[in-house]
């Protein structure tokens, strides 16, 4: 029952955080980064909700990945959970940048320092994300429900 | 993998809502590209309208009972989805749903005074002007002709064959006195007779020329000029009248209001008075089939009667070369500019704001001199403002500049914590009416060329009478620290 206390809070966790990505009030990429022309261009076009959602499937597909495709007593140790973790919060920017770049390119838009600048954002939330996906699933893994910190 | 419990699949298809929950309708999606490509044209509207149409179960709110897009449901959503926008974007589509044709009627002045304007040897200016305007409304069934003069007469002939005539004048002789010009008559039988969806023009050189004017002083002429027409034009509410005035070349005998005819050999202006419902008029500048009419390029200047103080979009610009300290527009109700810090060295907050004028019909002589807006704040902001030129359009700015027609850049100390900034703009009788007028046209001399004998006079009666408010927009900016 404990498990699926965390599961839950894990979901609502990474629900409010889809939803603050998404917010027009307090959206909660722009409290960490703010130049106003971009912004304004991210929301417009739609980019906010997809890289929240890519930021997601990212974290929480790694921490899948780790826990249940991985899932060996030869990568149980906490280490090889933070190299996922750090391959996790370099691939989730990486994806939201090249995303984030095509619908620019597309619009013929130009604000490439600014991108990477908001996508350093990304690289905290994908981190925080998959530590909140490892809490929320690991209890069910094999041989890594014990990763990163014993039970 | 074989042990991947069925909840991480649950966890997906949760994910995949929420990536769904983002997005919006196809319906939805295809307005906010519209408005954010600034694509905002006929078959933009059309593309929208044929989404609802091929999908009327979807949107059955869109449709009305016999299967048709409800354009003013539509107008609703779009304006909906604009004003989530950054910044707000509006799209005026109501022209384009259910609008009916537009007609025209034409009241071509043939008095003495007017017969030398379409000469054989001119450049035909004023009949080129007539022809242009008939040529916007395509349908000739829907444009009607007249003679005006001591009365008002039906032309004879048919509009193909008045486009073609290269003698207005010679073949409209003999009609109705052609030696004075009713004004009074004209307007009121031009407002009485106008129906809705109607657009009357008055084609003529506004000298106003009663019966018996021997031995009476100009002034009191003038008297008579202004009080007959703000008499006239008090008496319709709800009607907007633009007056564009062109120059054409001129060739014969003028009739002084108190003199010997002479000859004259030159430019002079005459004038177009276009006469409708406000919100036909508001048709004519928006809707792009009509277009034309009121941005014809003959025009040397033009003023639109009867203006309340009208909505004006305003776009701040968050990135300009003028921008001097920070600030951050924050986006909801009114003009709001939050977290504003002045300039490190100078201590003054700069920002320049998009605003479209367009609807206002001025001309840009009165639009772009800061002197006749009124600017009031704590911190003394002064306001300039210039015409956008499509040179200043970036991919970056284009949201904030397509459909603006000026930029105001508006400078102060940054002191006060709070302050409002108050920008409105006067509603007075342009320059160029002053300008154009005279009171003596005995000679050819000085200004004859450019000028009309009591022109100020009778358009200000018409101001007087359809002035709506003392601004003709008013916008107000918060600044907050």
């Amino acid at each position: 029952m404990k498990h699926f206390i965390y599961l839950i809070i894990g979901i609502v966790l990474t629900a409010l955080f889809f939803v603050f990505a998404c917010s027009d009030g307090f959206n909660i990429y722009e409290q960490m980064y703010f130049s106003q022309g971009f912004n304004d261009k991210m929301f417009n076009l739609n980019v906010y909700p997809v890289i929240a959602a890519l930021t997601i499937l990212v974290s929480w597909g790694g921490a899948a990945t780790y826990y249940y495709a991985i899932n060996s007593v030869k990568f149980d140790r906490w280490y090889h959970w933070l190299a996922v973790l750090g391959a996790v919060a370099v691939l989730a920017p990486v994806i939201c940048y090249i995303y984030n770049d095509t619908v620019f390119s597309t619009h013929g838009v130009m604000y490439v320092g600014e991108s990477i600048q908001f996508e350093m954002q990304t690289v905290l939330f994908a981190a925080a994300l998959f530590v909140i996906a490892s809490f929320s699933m690991r209890w069910w893994s094999s041989n890594c429900r014990h990763t990163p910190i014993p039970q | 993998m074989r042990r991947l419990p069925s909840w991480l699949l649950c966890l997906c298809v949760i994910a995949v809502g929420l990536t769904a929950c983002g997005g919006h309708g196809k319906l939805d999606k295809a307005v906010r590209s519209v408005l954010v490509s600034g694509d905002t044209t006929r078959a933009a509207y059309d593309s929208l309208c044929s989404i609802v149409t091929d999908n009327p179960g979807k949107y059955s709110d869109l449709v009305t009972g016999d299967g048709q897009v409800d354009h003013k449901r539509m107008y609703e959503l779009i304006q909906e989805i604009g004003s989530k926008l950054r910044p707000p974007m509006h799209w005026d589509t109501r022209p384009y749903g259910g609008v009916q044709e537009l007609s025209l009627t034409i009241y071509f002045e043939r008095s003495g005074s007017m017969v030398p304007y379409d000469q054989r040897g001119g450049g035909g200016q004023l009949k080129k002007a007539v022809n242009d305007l008939i040529n916007h409304f395509p349908a000739t069934s829907k444009v009607e002709i007249n003679i005006v003069n001591d009365g008002i007469y039906p032309y004879q002939h048919t509009v193909d064959e008045f486009l073609k005539d290269r003698d207005i004048y010679q073949s409209t002789a003999g009609i109705g006195d052609a030696s004075y010009t009713d004004f009074q008559l004209i307007f009121n039988k031009i407002l009485e007779a106008q129906k809705p969806g109607n657009v009357s023009v008055l084609v003529s050189d506004l000298i106003y020329s009663p019966r018996d004017t021997h031995g009476v002083s100009l002034d009191k002429i003038f008297n008579e000029e202004n009080s007959l027409a703000t008499r006239v034009f008090a008496r319709y509410k709800g009607k907007s009248v633009v007056v564009q005035q062109m120059m054409g070349d001129y060739s014969g005998n003028y009739y002084p209001y108190n003199g010997q005819p002479f000859n004259y050999t030159g430019k002079r202006p005459f004038y177009l008075v276009i006469i409708a419902d406000s919100d036909v008029i508001d048709q004519l500048a928006q809707d792009t089939r009509y277009r034309g009419v009121l941005d014809a390029p003959t025009v040397t200047n033009s003023y639109r009667f009867n203006q309340g103080a009208s909505e004006v979009e305003c776009r701040v610009l968050p990135e300009w070369e003028n921008n001097a300290g920070r600030f951050r527009v924050r986006h909801g109700d009114g003009i709001v500019l939050t977290k504003c810090q002045g300039d490190r060295e100078t201590g003054k907050l700069c920002f320049s704001m998009a605003v479209n004028l367009g609807g206002l019909l001025k001309d840009d002589a009165l639009l772009t001199n800061a002197d006749n807006y009124e600017v009031q704040s704590i911190d003394g902001y002064t306001l300039s403002i210039q015409p956008i030129d499509p040179s200043m359009v970036t991919a970056n700015n284009k949201e904030y500049l397509d459909g603006m027609t000026h930029l105001m850049t508006l400078l102060g100390d940054f002191k006060s914590p709070r302050d409002e900034v108050h920008i409105s703009l006067r509603n007075e009788l342009p320059q160029w009416v002053r300008q154009s007028s005279c009171s003596s046209d005995t000679s050819t001399g000085g200004s004859f060329s450019t000028t009309t004998l009591g022109l100020e006079q009778l358009l200000g009666g018409m101001f007087d009478a359809m002035r709506g408010s003392n601004n003709l927009f008013d916008v107000t900016i918060k600044i907050q620290r």
